[in-house]
This record gives structure tokens, C-alpha cells and sequence, in this order.
């Protein structure tokens, strides 16, 4: 039976971070593995959502008010100007909003570039969709953007680029310069941008998160995807969304409405609330993981780690295992 | 489960590099292979035209209360405008959408929509609650909270004796709505035959050309919407990769008997044909006893069960789903669903199995309450003159509206919901040829009596014929 599979499900490999996560359960390790916290949602964010589901809103539900909210964050924010009313799609995760995008951008074959080291699920995204993933390597040990790589990488197949920034898992924050770099390809090659940017409020020491579709000639072919995950500690309630003009929205809704049809109804309105928190909030997640950033880099240092890049932003630090480890870096783990 | 079936163990290590170049080499190597067929692209010109004027798209379950407008020049447009990917040459809006918004500007009694306008039971809703308190707000293992996969599996196994692996062989999904997606997206190839019976669930079609599968399509029709053997035989090939049924089916209201399910399985078992079930009304079974495909012999192995909460729990808004399947085939469904969402919910995974695990009396009272609600509106529909057609399961009734002299389905829901004020859905929507539909409109009957009943006196004052 097992010929029955289609033959992209047979390709593709269990997530090996999932893998080490359930490991990680079954030995009572510490994970420092998995991208979630282990601290507590914001109360005003839980009470929210407990509110909408003692106020009877369980079912079907698309809450524009997400929309509206977003595109006022997003013109306060990044001086980007959308349409709440087309170019915003509520999806289950960033996960989702990224494979809705994939779905509504990609055919059989076309090829898309993704930096490496690159999260693993936008690979296999793009690969169920018929895609090429073809990967453009930074270049260690600060994970700089190589021009000259990036350039040599397009072909006349070249669909889409995937830009996650702040980055998964070097905590990279894409500058301007570099920015400016992928923006004149894909103008130049009548490329997608598709971002994720989950990221987004985590980043350190003065760095600013720049959204690369407010680069000239960017916004009428970028796609963002974002949540609610990272930057609220819901990481399990699956609210992100993808923004992007009308036309490709329209798209992208098209094929989410197929893989879900909606995001979850109460979290949906606990997004109202998350996303008119106070600027105060947001000061206090920066400031807490910077502390954390802080903690971890000093004390995986002095146990001889080397960490030649410090995270600008995102929660993971890349670190390279002591001279004297014999394992791998999975087995090792 | 470290190990896909067809690799070796000595593949262990290396699959176990996150970045490693091995997995992108077997990625490419399977993919430089003879081109691939898109599935059949068929036109629906009447489809197309009926969605041409509205460029959102919605599913029957609920269009969003503010219009959304349509915007057919972006503010830059670019020197060779981009496209997007050709399977969306099928999707456009649909007709829930248009529906709506009529019936929002006429004050309408709504009983198109296929949800309920009353709650949950308020157990379920204080374990969500609770979930949430707790701190219970992190990702969930991929394919589900182990305590729900548990509770998936004890009512799998009381509703048809068969014991399952809650590990190996239960997915969790946002909805039932992903899980059809994933096991369609894990185990179609571009290319592959499936068969549909229309009038059907309007993401089957879809998700299926996403795809890129060949969709046969077997109609059911009026009175009693029976499987018709003959067509079925021929249908049914060594060529065909699966079957996809709705059991209680939407929007019929039709149960597949053990002989129909019986006869399915035979042609399946000669043809090696796989099965996927779409069950989400299973407890909403009124005039039949509802059986599952997967627990007739030889079934289970080729057989993906889904379902989810939403319906049996008035809860449509949570998103949780599940699909059940032996292991080499919950593989496939695992891993699209991974790429797909990645995970579920997880306060409503803690809450929905404390649903699955209410006792007894939960299902005799809402069997009993539906029932009541299901009286109401078919002794209004008959009263007024409509055909109604029998319906043994879901909270959907078809019926033929032609009695009223309109040309079309179509036509008939907007009259009904201008001049009369109720909604209806059309169901040429169900179909993939339009035109088997247009004598037939479906109602709901999943909301309170007393909308119900106005729905009723509304058509008793006002519905006419032309």
C-alpha cells in the first residue's frame, strides 16, 4: 500500500526539530530545541479569548477588525499603505499563510530561491506545490548576504523568493543594503517576495526590522506573512495572516478557504485585543528576550560554544559545537 | 517515527540533518522525473459567469460581514503582470458569498449557511477555558494533543469496534476542511483518477485539482439519491486511485446504506482503490444507523476516516478536525498536514477531548433536539408546496423548487430572498455540471426554533408562485 502515497509525501522526511522536541519530552530534557516559550501568554491577550468563547463566538468566523488593525500597525510601523478590506487573509499560523501563498503563486516547476540556512518547512511547502527550491547560501560567519550567489541563482524559472528577517536560526536582521540587494532582483526578474516575518517585534540592540515591501517597485509583488505567535506567546492558537495586494490576496484566500476555510474563531478575536496593545508591550518583549539573548550567549560561551555571530533578533542563537564534541550536530543534541 | 517507509535504517543519521544537502539532493532527484499531467481543468461556464462579479472567495460556511470589494488594478502595475499559479484558474467566489451579502442587505432569514446560530455546550467551552488558564497555549505535537488522539481513538472504537493506535494512525487538523486537504495533497498524485459523487462538499473539487487529480464524477439524484451500481462499475477501474464519500452527505441528507457502502467496497478491494470518508455529521443521524466505511472487512487498510468537532459540538469556529488511518497512509496525510499548518490549536485539542469524551445522553439530546428543529422546517417546507426530498442524516433538506415557476436555482434563492426574505442555497454549486442542479435548493435547519419557525411563516405569508 505504501506505493499508494503520492510521491511527494514519500519524499518528504518527518521534521527532525519535531522529532527532537518529542525526544527532548520523552528524556525530561530541556528544550532549548523548539521555537515556543515556555512562559505565559499575556493575561490581557488569554482573558480576551476566554471572553469571545463565553460570549458565544465558536463558529465560522472571518474578524476584520484583524484587518484593520494590521493595516494601521503596518502604515505606523513600516509606512506601508494596504487595504484592509482586500489585501489582508486571516490563516491558521504563518504556517499557513506561507502555504496558502506557495499554493497561489507556484506551478510545476517553478523554482524558488530560499537563503540557507533556511527554516525547514518552507522547502517541503514548496516542493508539495510542485516547486524547485533552490537555496542561495549567506555567507558564514555573520551570514552576509552574497550578491554575486543571489544574482547567479536566478533562472528564467525563478518564481519567488522567500525572505525570512528577522531569521530562523541564525537571528540574522536583513540591513537595508541588503534589502535593497534582493529588491533589485526581483524587480529585475518580476519575481514574488514572499516573507515571513514572524520575527518581527524581536529584535536587538537598536536593530529595526525593515519590511521589504517598502522598498520601490516591492509592495505590488511582495506577499507578507506574520502572526500572532511569536509576538504574543500563543504559538498554539494559529492566527497569522498573509498581506499583499488585492489581486494576490485574492489568490492566496482562494486556496486557504480550501485548506481550512478559517482561523480559530474565539483567537481571532483575541487578536483584536493583542493587537491594540500599547507600545509599552511591545518595549517589554523586546527588552525580556534581549535579556534572555543576553543570558544565553554568555552561558553557552563559557561552556565552549562558539558563537561568532550574536543574534540581532528572532529567539535562536547559532551556535557552533565545542572543538572537542564528537557527535554530530542532531546527534549530539 | 524517525523513518520514512522506504528508506533503510542505515538513512537514519543523515535524514537527521536539518540542513544538510542530502535532503535537498533527495527533494531534487524526485523531482526531476517525467513530467507530470495537471489534472483535467473542465470549464464551467455557468459557475464561472455567476462568480465573475465578485472577486472574494468564501466557502458556505460564512462570508465576512463587511464587502469586500473587488480591485482589478494593483496601484503599480508591473511591466509583465505577475501570475499566480494556474490551479487557481478554478477558484473564484462563490456563491455563499453572494448569497450573504443579498441576504444581509434584505434582512433575510438566514438558513443557507451551514452552521449553527446557537453554541456549544458549555462543558466543552469551559475546558477550552480552562486550557487556556493553564497556560496550555504552545504549539502541539504536529499531529495532535496525545490526550486527544486518545479520546479520538475510544470513540472511534465505541461508534464501530475498531481499535486503533492513537500514535500511528489519528492526524489532528484545523478542521475537517485540512484534513480533506492533507490526505488529498498526501496521497493524490498529479494525474490520479478519483471519484466524486455530486451534489458534493464544494472543497472536494477544489482541493482535488489543487492536486492535479482527474475527477469522475458520479451523480445522485432525486428521490432518494441512491448510488447508481451501474455507473459505479463502469467508473471504477484499476485505474482509479480513490473514491471520496460523504457520509451523512451534505447536502442531501442522504446516509449510504450497507449495501451501497458494501458494493463500494467490493470494486474497491478488486481495483485496489483507496477510500477517503468525510463523516462530520455522523452523529447528526436521524432515519438511518450511520456506518463507517473503514469497519467493513477488508476496509480499514485502505481507508482514511475523517471528522471533526464542529458539527457534533456547534463549535464550527474552533477548527478541529481529525483523520484516521492505518499507518502507511496517516503518513502521507502527516506529512502535507505538517507543511500545511504544522500544528492545531491546542487549548481546543484539551477541549474537544473532553467533547469526545460526553457521555451518551449528549448525542440521544442533540439527535432529539435536531429532530425537533428538522419537523419544523419540513412540515413548513411542504406545507408552501415545495418537493421535499426525505433526508436522513446532517441538517440539510433539498428540495425542488420548481413548483415556483423560476428558471434556475439561482434564480429562485435571490427571489426567495428579496421577496420573501429567507435564504436558501442554490445547489448547482454542488455539482460539477451546473445544470444537474438547478431544480434542487438546500436548507439548514442547525439553528434555533424560533428562527425556524419565522423562516416558515415568512414563506407561508409571502412565497408565491410566479
Amino acid at each position: 500500500m505504501e506505493a499508494k502515497l503520492s510521491r511527494i509525501s514519500r519524499t518528504l522526511t518527518p521534521s527532525p526539530i519535531q522529532e527532537l522536541s518529542h525526544l527532548a519530552q520523552r528524556c525530561g530534557a530541556i528544550n532549548l530545541a523548539e521555537g515556543f516559550p515556555d512562559f505565559s501568554a499575556p493575561p490581557h491577550v488569554k482573558e480576551a479569548a476566554i471572553s469571545a468563547i463565553n460570549a458565544d463566538l465558536n463558529q465560522y468566523r472571518h474578524v476584520q477588525g484583524i484587518c484593520d488593525l494590521l493595516a494601521a500597525t503596518m502604515r505606523q510601523n513600516y509606512g506601508l499603505d494596504i487595504n484592509p478590506l482586500t489585501d489582508v487573509v486571516i490563516c491558521c499560523g504563518q504556517s499557513e499563510a506561507f502555504a496558502a501563498a506557495i499554493f497561489a503563486a507556484i506551478n510545476q516547476g517553478d523554482e524558488v530561491l530560499l537563503f540557507d540556512p533556511a527554516y525547514e518547512t518552507y522547502e517541503s511547502c514548496i516542493a508539495l506545490a510542485g516547486g524547485i527550491p533552490v537555496y542561495v547560501p549567506l555567507d558564514p560567519p555573520y551570514w552576509t548576504l552574497n550578491v554575486d550567489k543571489l544574482m547567479k541563482s536566478f533562472t528564467s524559472r525563478t518564481k519567488a523568493v522567500v525572505l525570512n528577517s528577522p531569521h530562523n536560526p541564525t537571528g540574522k536582521v536583513f540591513s537595508k543594503e541588503e534589502l535593497q540587494a534582493i529588491a533589485g532582483a526581483c524587480c529585475k526578474m518580476d519575481c514574488f517576495a514572499i516573507t515571513d516575518e514572524v520575527y518581527e517585534y524581536i529584535t536587538f540592540d537598536m536593530q529595526k526590522h525593515i519590511s521589504i515591501a517598502t522598498l520601490p517597485g516591492m509592495q505590488e509583488r511582495t506577499v507578507i506573512t506574520s502572526s500572532l505567535s511569536k509576538t504574543f506567546s500563543v504559538t498554539g492558537w494559529r492566527i497569522g495572516w498573509a498581506c499583499a495586494p488585492a489581486s494576490i490576496a485574492s489568490a492566496i484566500r482562494s486556496i486557504h478557504v480550501k485548506i481550512t476555510d478559517s482561523a480559530p474563531a474565539p483567537f481571532q478575536e483575541a487578536a483584536v485585543t493583542a493587537l491594540q496593545s500599547p507600545p509599552a508591550y511591545f518595549k517589554f518583549l523586546k527588552a525580556e528576550y534581549e535579556a534572555k539573548r543576553d543570558f544565553v550567549v554568555q552561558m553557552l560561551s563559557s561552556l565552549g560554544f562558539q558563537i561568532r555571530f550574536k543574534p540581532q533578533g528572532s529567539v535562536f542563537v547559532f551556535a557552533e559545537l565545542p572543538e572537542n564534541w564528537l557527535l554530530s550536530d542532531v546527534m549530539g543534541a | 517515527m524517525f523513518l520514512s517507509p522506504s528508506l533503510s535504517s542505515s538513512d537514519h543519521v543523515m535524514l537527521l540533518r536539518p540542513f544538510s544537502t542530502f535532503r535537498r539532493a533527495l527533494l531534487s532527484s524526485s523531482l526531476s522525473n517525467t513530467p507530470r499531467t495537471l489534472g483535467s481543468f473542465a470549464s464551467h461556464s455557468t459557475k464561472t459567469t455567476l462568480m465573475a462579479s465578485i472577486s472574494t472567495a468564501s466557502t458556505e460556511k460564512g462570508a465576512s460581514s463587511t464587502d469586500q470589494e473587488p480591485q482589478k488594478q494593483q496601484q503599480q502595475p508591473p511591466a509583465r503582470p505577475l501570475q499566480v499559479a494556474k490551479r487557481l484558474e478554478k477558484f473564484k467566489t462563490t456563491i455563499f458569498t453572494q448569497m450573504s451579502m443579498l441576504a444581509i442587505k434584505h434582512g433575510a432569514v438566514n438558513l443557507g449557511q451551514g452552521f449553527p446560530n446557537f453554541d456549544g455546550p458549555n462543558f466543552v467551552k469551559e475546558a477550552a477555558i480552562q486550557a487556556i488558564r493553564e497556560g496550555k497555549n504552545q504549539y502541539a505535537r504536529g499531529y495532535g494533543v496525545p490526550d486527544f488522539n486518545s479520546a479520538i481513538v475510544a470513540r472511534f472504537g465505541k461508534d464501530t469496534g475498531l481499535e486503533v493506535d492513537p500514535e500511528k494512525e489519528v492526524t489532528v487538523t484545523s478542521g475537517c476542511t485540512e484534513a480533506i486537504a492533507a490526505t488529498i495533497l498526501g496521497l493524490i498524485n498529479p494525474g490520479d483518477e478519483v471519484i466524486l459523487f455530486a451534489p458534493f462538499y464544494d472543497s472536494y473539487e477544489a482541493t482535488l485539482s489543487m492536486a492535479g487529480a482527474k475527477i469522475k464524477c458520479i451523480t445522485l439524484r432525486p428521490p432518494d439519491f441512491s448510488v447508481p451500481v451501474d455507473e459505479l462499475k463502469s467508473a471504477i477501474s484499476k485505474n482509479t486511485r480513490a473514491v471520496l464519500i460523504n457520509t451523512p452527505h451534505n447536502p442531501t441528507g442522504k446516509m449510504f446504506t450497507r449495501e451501497e457502502l458494501e458494493l463500494i467496497a467490493a470494486l474497491c478491494i478488486e481495483n485496489d482503490v483507496l477510500v477517503f470518508t468525510d463523516e462530520v455529521y455522523d452523529k447528526l443521524a436521524f432515519e438511518a444507523e450511520h456506518i463507517s466505511m473503514a469497519s467493513l472487512p477488508g476496509m480499514y487498510e485502505r481507508t482514511v476516516t475523517m471528522n471533526s468537532l464542529g458539527k457534533t459540538f456547534s463549535l464550527t469556529g474552533w477548527k478541529i478536525g481529525w483523520a484516521i488511518a492505518p499507518e502507511h497512509l496517516t503518513w502521507g496525510v502527516r506529512q502535507a498536514h505538517s507543511f500545511l499548518t504544522f500544528a492545531t490549536s491546542t487549548p481546543m485539542q484539551w477541549a474537544a477531548a473532553a467533547a469526545l469524551r460526553a457521555p451518551d445522553s449528549y448525542y440521544v439530546e442533540l439527535k432529539r433536539d435536531y429532530m425537533a428543529k428538522k419537523a419544523i422546517l419540513v412540515e413548513g417546507l411542504k406545507a408552501v408546496g415545495f418537493v421535499v426530498y426525505p433526508s436522513s442524516g446532517t441538517y440539510f433538506v433539498v428540495v425542488d423548487h420548481t413548483p415556483f415557476g423560476l428558471e434556475n436555482d439561482v434564480a429562485f434563492c435571490e427571489y426567495l430572498i428579496k421577496e420573501v426574505g429567507v435564504v436558501a442555497i442554490p445547489t448547482s454549486v454542488f455539482y460539477l455540471n451546473p445544470e444537474e442542479g438547478k431544480n434542487l435548493v438546500r436548507f439548514t435547519f442547525c439553528k434555533d426554533e424560533d428562527t425556524l419557525k419565522a423562516a416558515v411563516q415568512r414563506m407561508k405569508q409571502r412565497l408565491r408562485k410566479i
